[in-house]
């Protein structure tokens, strides 16, 4: 099939595929493209990690800095992770602030972290009332080519597992913060969390080519975080099963490669 | 960091190099699909990548830069909030990217053969990852590799270098620590096959008669910058060009 059907016919080109099973990169519906992730590239954070999906590429750096804890929760450190698509990732993406997206990302992650207790916040805490950890989780995306959200789980997780956080005592005198950087302990992280989407080729008459996607969060102990289907056609029982399945399979390829890495 | 010795007596540098020698120089070229260009370079702990947009119609907001008989260069610089020891708060937009952009953004339009893009936009855009110094000559470099990848017609290769000064003799392509010193600091674009200097920039107190040195200094650094990058993309073609052959 010409390149020239793809861009003139898009729908008529992708039905052709489908009806073989296969999609047009050579893949089979439910195969997931070859992911690589890589610890610790960027030297100048305190955690990180580049993760290849397929060609889509993002890096994630975490930056920890010493803050005062909020009045209402004196013993909980901080994590703010932030998902950045600039246009250097797709020309889809303009020059200036964060572009919808983006900004649904960064709120993806944030419930991930809340929901998953990704850290026990209270393991942030260096002086109840006064001092707290809070951690920068910035996530770059470097090429779009579909799967970011699953690219970008995967590097924030796995950069937090890098973070290690030297030890810190307060100067009684001066009440000056003293950190002592032979003395790191690594950062605690509670689960492994894996993000798998699908997109689903229903009604393909109208001119649409996919009919919404959807995104499965899990972990290897079965627990189910999060399930964000944004709109789109309506999905039978059956369709998800399907999905939380093949999420569940994908989640244990992803963990021995969390933990490979990690131990290396 | 006053008095601070950036040359040690046995005439080695911080990190010892010496005074006209480069950092290590890394390069790939093509290293995103969706970029119509894309390069990456590392000029020792500084890691830049450079994407190209173009040439294409004018975007909506750019509409007032068209020209009827030659293309413009848009410049997005970006640094990564962790590529410094201190997080940045912003990646973008701040007066020192905007700085860095627009400087680029004449390097290239001064290069790019643009004559050849009439009513054309090309966006070049960079983002920092790791920052040590020179990071401007670093973005020069990695653009002019993503240029050359995305087969945008440009009158020589531009190669950019940075040089300092402490007591009289020249440092050429300054880590962040040998910037931190405060000594005046020289950085130039030239083209090296057409022996031209089209950006230099000073900052700092220099003698009149000590700006030759620096001058010289950049462009030698400059010429041994071309000559890696220039063997990089030759390799890379004749790799290119293996596939096209029948053996």
């Amino acid at each position: 099939m010409s390149d020239l059907t793809k861009h003139i016919q898009p729908v008529e080109y992708y039905k052709s595929f489908l009806k073989e099973q296969v999609r047009p990169d050579t893949r089979t519906l439910q195969q997931i493209r070859q992911t690589t992730l890589n610890v610790g590239p960027i030297t100048s954070a305190d955690g990180s990690a580049l993760v290849k999906i397929g060609e889509t590429m993002v890096v994630c750096g975490v930056k920890a800095e010493l803050t005062q804890p909020t009045v209402e929760e004196p013993t909980k450190g901080m994590i703010v992770p932030n998902l950045d698509l600039p246009p250097l990732c797709s020309s889809k993406y303009r020059t200036g602030p964060p572009s919808e997206q983006a900004q649904i990302g960064t709120q993806f992650l944030d419930n991930l972290i809340k929901i998953s207790k990704l850290v026990n916040s209270e393991d942030l805490c260096v002086v109840p009332d006064q001092l707290v950890w809070v951690l920068y989780c910035d996530v770059i995306c470097l090429n779009n080519d579909g799967g970011v959200m699953d690219a970008a789980v995967i590097a924030m997780v796995a950069a937090l597992q890098s973070v290690k956080l030297p030890s810190v005592t307060m100067n009684e005198e001066t009440e000056t913060p003293v950190t002592n950087f032979d003395e790191m302990t690594p950062l605690k992280i509670n689960c492994l969390p894996v993000a798998t989407s699908f997109t689903f080729f229903e009604r393909l008459d109208n001119e649409e080519i996919t009919s919404g996607h959807m995104t499965i969060v899990t972990d290897a102990d079965d627990n189910l975080f999060l399930l964000d289907r944004p709109g789109g056609s309506s999905i039978t029982d059956g369709q998800l099963d399907q999905c939380l399945q093949r999420s569940f399979e994908r989640t244990k390829e992803v963990v021995k490669l969390y933990n490979a890495v990690h131990s290396s | 960091m006053a008095g601070m010795e950036l040359v040690s007596d046995q005439g080695y540098r911080i990190d010892g190099r010496k005074p006209s020698e480069l950092r290590r120089i890394r390069c790939n070229m093509g290293v995103f699909t969706q970029a119509d260009g894309s390069a990456y370079i590392e000029q020792g702990n500084t890691k830049v990548l450079a994407a190209i947009y173009g040439p294409h119609e004018a975007s909506n907001n750019m509409r007032n830069r068209v020209c009827l008989d030659r293309g413009f260069v848009n410049c997005e610089f970006s640094q990564a909030t962790f590529s410094s020891a201190e997080r940045k708060k912003r990646s973008r937009g701040d007066r020192k990217g905007r700085d860095i952009s627009a400087h680029i953004k004449q390097t290239f339009e001064a290069a790019i053969r643009t004559s050849l893009y009439p009513r054309s936009q090309i966006d070049i855009y960079l983002q920092v990852l790791h920052s040590d110094g020179s990071l401007y000559c670093a973005c020069v470099n990695a653009a002019t590799l993503a240029l050359i990848d995305a087969g945008i017609a440009m009158k020589d290769y531009v190669c950019a270098c940075s040089a300092s000064l402490t007591k009289g003799s020249s440092l050429i392509d300054i880590n962040h620590v040998e910037e931190l010193a405060g000594c005046a600091e020289f950085s130039a674009s030239i083209l090296p096959k057409l022996d031209q200097i089209i950006y230099s920039e000073l900052n700092g107190r220099i003698h009149q008669d000590e700006l030759g040195l620096l001058v010289d200094a950049v462009s030698t650094g400059c010429r041994d910058i071309f000559a890696v990058i220039d063997q990089f993309v030759r390799s890379r073609l004749a790799e290119t060009a293996s596939y096209f052959t029948h053996s």
